[in-house]
């Protein structure tokens, strides 16, 4: 038997070549997770809920789960992909917070934002470190619904914003206990892509803890968005 | 002397019930900024875990939580208040009242 002696700075550049090789399993994992599935935004639930929310939107996939510790801010992962001339993708925790929130008689008005760190990269080039911000607007009665949203990923090779503004009205306003239904309006748009402005027709029910969206943009790309918490 | 001790027991009994009330409350909160039920349902996540509380229904139209109380317990208003916060929402009024929780509900 032959005994080689291998270099230190050999077995670091191995160290390393593996950690980076984890990394991509990992992310790749994550992302699989989310090939049908950006998600609906309900960045902070109540105090103690998990929330999970898979969506795709046009070109943008999300899937995010969190953990609210308490009624104004909650901590989990988030992962975005990007389908454009080269796809790209997301991965990190994050944390959010309702900065503000307005409980009026017959209404609620709430303010949003979020910071979070990962890593991010182009399919078959590699990864590099990634941060993640958003903020988010939004009233609503129980007959008129209007938000806005921003999201930004930056890192080495992926620098990407996606916008958007939406509008609804419930055809009906539904107790507790009953199916909710929503029509709304939505514009988007994501920094990048081909399509400079997706305008989105959808459908919201939600009853219980779920909640599902359906809808298509006017290009015809599909528009599906779940959120349950539990 | 029967007569004595029959008075003695009523008395004792009268006084035994005073103190341990063995009846169903139903406690009326008026919140804000329930306008979706998606939104609220850490209310009801929230209240079915307290263990003075049986029965919970929230009321999006007369913007109420109803709560029903088990028969010898009680919840404060300090808990009400704490719980609809860590919902999100706002409470404006708690008040215990004599219809019973199925009165309440259908108003």
């Amino acid at each position: 038997m032959q005994i080689v002696a291998v270099p230190s700075g050999a077995i670091a550049f191995v160290s390393q070549l593996t950690l980076i090789k984890t990394l991509k399993i990992l992310l790749i994992t994550i992302l699989l997770a989310a090939t049908v599935v950006t998600a609906p935004a309900h960045p902070v639930a109540f105090d103690g809920a998990y929330q999970l929310m898979i969506g795709t939107v046009g070109s943008v996939q999300t899937v995010e789960f969190y953990r609210s510790y308490s009624a104004r801010a909650a901590v989990g992962l988030h992962s975005m992909r990007f389908d454009g001339d080269e796809d790209e993708y997301f991965a990190g925790i994050q944390h959010n917070w309702l900065l503000k929130r307005w409980n009026l008689p017959s209404a609620q008005a709430n303010v949003y934002a979020g910071l979070g760190a990962g890593l991010a990269g182009e399919v078959g080039n590699g990864v590099s470190p990634a941060g993640i911000g958003f903020f988010r607007a939004d009233y609503e009665t129980r007959r008129i619904y209007t938000a806005i949203d921003a999201k930004w990923v930056e890192s080495a090779d992926v620098s990407r914003g996606v916008f958007s503004a939406s509008a609804g009205i419930a055809p009906y306003e539904a107790e507790f206990d009953q199916l909710n239904t929503w029509l709304i309006l939505q514009v988007e748009h994501v920094t990048g892509m081909e399509d400079k402005l997706d305008i989105i027709p959808k459908v919201r029910f939600f009853k219980g803890p779920y909640f599902l969206e359906l809808g298509s943009t006017l290009r015809g790309k599909l528009v599906v968005n779940f959120m349950i918490h539990f | 002397m029967k007569i004595l001790s029959a008075i003695c027991l009523l008395a004792l009994s009268a006084t035994l019930a005073h103190a341990a009330p063995d009846r169903v409350v139903t406690v009326k909160t008026t919140v804000n900024g329930m306008v979706c039920s998606f939104c609220a349902q850490g209310i009801l996540a929230h209240f079915k875990k307290h263990p003075a509380i049986s029965n919970v229904h929230v009321d999006l139209t007369r913007k109420l939580v109803l709560l029903e109380e088990r028969k010898g317990k009680a919840i404060t208003d300090e808990d009400i208040t704490a719980y609809i916060k860590k919902s999100g929402f706002e409470p404006v009024k708690v008040e215990r009242v004599k219809e019973s929780f199925d009165q309440a509900k259908s108003g």
